[in-house]
């Protein structure tokens, strides 16, 4: 469960939002703290080379004023020691031996004339020569027995000897690191914190944002009343929450405006209606000849076919608009068509039609079990009106890929060349048709209200060929209902064309 | 038998009235929720007929309201809605039934008697049944007519049961195809008139009265005298 979740986060726009922004952040800080610490290991560069030439000339001084006497390797080397102990960034808490500092003084042939430092001072001599140094400006060394170079300021004095401070760069490396540590530290703080910032308020925002869809799928199960949650903010979330419950709340009012005029339609042409069929009886059940009774019952007969047309009519116009109101309930197709067939079959064989069932038993379908009993005898009527004797009306039905596979087909003379397009619309109807051509408008209407599809096409070996293809019922019917919705959608694009919509 | 009779329209209330009394029923009016609320309080009924589109309030509202002021007499509702609202059904199941408009007078008069008697205790548990010279058996589920034995599918069976047990009343096409084949359906075709002739044709053989009638426009009868 826990790695599902883990799971659908990964696999989340936000916690992808996050991982973008935060590299992009990350990369960011990163470039601005190494030009930092460009900056700052620049300066104290700077500020020690300017320590080492300052000193350095201080001592070229004193080596120049002091005699030449045998004090003169003292009173030089104390100088030197004093500057030792001025160094810039030098750490505290160093040992006695001062090896960070040496003052070296190199006579006109190259002999090591005075040294003061750790050591004889001979490697730091060698390591001199080697390098041809320019004059004035400070260079780095590498002596022989150190890992750390030193940084090397000269300067030459009158009696043609040079004299070197050299300033190990020990501590200023150390300065740099520790700072590099800090900077490391602060920048993976700073990075986990802006990754869970951005992705908690993507999240959030997201969050609202499926919270939208969630509703908005709930809606398109035709739960018109329920709203898409919306915040106080005034930004691109609430403002698309806003919209949608904008358009909703027309597309409720207008539905709405459609249920109160069908149904008031329905109402005010029914209680006359009522009131005739009812004084019609009434005048039946009295004393009145035979010829008067028999214009009466035909009388009942059209307000009985009227009273149909009106309820069909109806219901075709609601379904179209997509407003039907369903019950679902549980529907074995199979059982429901034996049921049909049995019904039908006296009828069928008194027109001379033979009726044959192909079915690979049990299908399970949430149907609106009114409706669907109408779909099938609406196909089954359609039958029986419209085929000439001897023929035979085949019905299969099996599931393919989600979907119940009822497909109606006889051996007759078909539909209508031409008429195929427009099979389902309403009133259109065959030449030679007496219905009020609703029939398979209404069986269209409620079967795509269910989220299946019909097609309709004349068989090669001649006669009609109707498929209808219903949903499946799913095991977890209520979980699943948005990807019902989604199937529904796309069998609605495949419709018209002679294709098995595609199913996950 | 008493009833009480709620229909705001006057030309239906009227024509109600009258068939209802000319079937041998007493029948109090009221036109209103309110009305028909102080009628069920005064008197007892043996039966209610109510329409869902009172002026005052909704129907289902004034059932639900006479059930808990203890009216347990049962409910013939009058639609004329087109879709039949859950708590309509929730009656139904409930022992009520319901009637969309138009109707048939005849199917309201067998429905409405159906649905008394069932409040009487049905005294459908009889192994057999005698109707004049036909007689079933609904345990070996056979009939015979004069003691010969007719042979009947289990279909033809279920429908002569249905017939028999409403022995001269009136059956009319829509209840058969509700209780005998279970579906409110109206078809377009003379499918129930097929059944109903096949059945005759080996009941009412030649030489014997004729026990089941049609009634043009309205349904069927057996005979029961």
């Amino acid at each position: 469960m826990s790695s599902k979740t883990a799971d659908s986060t990964m696999r989340s726009a936000a916690w992808r939002i996050s991982l973008w922004a935060t590299l992009a952040f990350a990369i960011g800080t990163m470039l601005v703290f190494a030009m930092l610490h460009r900056f700052v290991a620049g300066d104290i560069q700077r500020r020690s080379d300017a320590w080492l030439s300052g000193e350095v000339e201080v001592l070229g001084d004193v080596a120049e004023r002091t005699p030449k006497d045998r004090l003169y390797s003292r009173v030089v080397g104390e100088v030197a020691e004093l500057a030792s102990k001025e160094v810039p960034n030098k750490l505290r808490s160093n040992g006695n031996e001062n090896d960070s500092v040496f003052f070296l003084q190199a006579g006109d042939d190259g002999s090591l004339k005075l040294w003061v430092g750790a050591g004889n001072g001979a490697p730091n001599l060698d390591a001199i020569r080697m390098t041809k140094p320019l004059s004035d400006v400070p260079y780095d060394l590498r002596v022989k027995g150190f890992d750390i170079p030193f940084r090397v300021a000269s300067v030459r004095i009158d009696n043609g000897s040079h004299i070197y401070l050299g300033l190990s760069e020990r501590d200023e490396l150390r300065v740099l690191r520790s700072l590099r540590i800090r900077f490391f530290c602060l920048w993976l703080l700073i990075v986990f914190f802006g990754f869970v910032i951005v992705f908690y308020t993507t999240r959030r925002m997201l969050g609202h944002v499926r919270e939208i869809t969630e509703a908005a799928s709930r809606i398109g199960q035709s739960d018109l009343s329920s709203r898409v949650p919306t915040t106080k903010r005034n930004d691109e979330v609430g403002q698309l929450s806003r919209t949608l419950n904008h358009m909703l709340d027309r597309i409720e009012s207008s539905m709405h405006q459609l249920h109160t005029i069908t149904d008031s339609l329905a109402h005010d042409l029914r209680s006359p209606l009522t009131a005739i069929r009812g004084k019609l009886e009434m005048a039946l059940s009295g004393d009145g000849n035979a010829e008067q009774g028999e214009s009466i019952v035909s009388a009942i007969d059209e307000l009985d076919r009227l009273t149909e047309f009106l309820n069909t009519s109806l219901d075709v116009a609601e379904a179209k608009a997509d407003a039907l109101q369903l019950s679902r309930t549980e529907v074995d197709l199979d059982v429901l068509i034996r049921v049909m067939i049995d019904l039908y079959e006296p009828c069928m064989a008194e027109k001379g039609l033979r009726v044959q069932l192909h079915s690979g038993g049990t299908v399970m379908v949430m149907a609106d079990a009114a409706l669907l009993h109408r779909v099938i005898a609406n196909l089954l009527d359609n039958e029986l009106k419209h085929l000439p004797a001897s023929c035979t009306v085949l019905l299969s039905l099996h599931t393919s890929e989600g979907f119940a596979n009822l497909i109606v087909e006889d051996d007759g003379p078909g539909f209508e060349p031409g008429i195929g397009p427009q099979l389902f619309e309403q009133r259109v109807k065959g030449k030679n048709s007496s219905g009020h051509g609703l029939g398979l408008a209404f069986v269209e209407a409620v079967v795509r209200a269910h989220g299946g599809n019909v097609t309709a096409a004349n068989r090669r070996q001649g006669g009609a060929r109707l498929s209808i293809l219903w949903p499946l019922k799913k095991a977890e019917e209520v979980a699943e209902a948005p990807l019902l919705e989604a199937h529904g959608h796309e069998v609605k694009i495949a419709r018209g064309k002679n294709h098995t919509p595609p199913l996950a | 038998m008493r009833l009480l009779l709620v229909e705001d329209e006057r030309e239906i209330q009227g024509f109600l009235k009258q068939s209802l009394t000319e079937a041998g029923y007493d029948v109090d009016t009221a036109e209103n929720g309110r009305t028909a609320v102080l009628l069920a309080a005064e008197n007892k009924y043996d039966g209610l007929i109510i329409d869902l589109g009172l002026p005052d309030q909704d129907g289902i509202d004034l059932i639900l309201q006479l059930r808990r002021s203890g009216v347990n007499s049962p409910v013939l509702i009058l639609s004329a809605r087109r879709s039949v609202d859950d708590r309509v059904k929730g009656l139904e199941q409930g022992g009520d039934d319901y009637l969309t408009k138009p109707f048939a007078l005849a199917e309201l008069l067998a429905r409405l008697r159906n649905l008394l008697r069932r409040n009487v205790a049905a005294q459908e548990d009889a192994t057999r049944l005698r109707i004049l010279d036909l007689e079933l058996d609904f345990i070996k589920r056979r009939a015979s007519r004069g003691g010969e034995l007719l042979n009947l599918s289990p279909q033809e069976f279920v429908l002569l049961e249905y017939l028999c047990r409403h022995a001269g009343k009136v059956v009319t096409r829509s209840m058969l195809l509700a209780e005998v084949w279970g579906m409110r359906i109206q078809p377009d075709t003379n499918v129930v008139d097929v059944h109903i002739y096949r059945l005759r044709g080996k009941i009412d053989t030649e030489g014997r009265m004729p026990l089941i009638q049609t009634l043009r426009g309205i349904g069927y009868v057996l005979k029961d005298s």
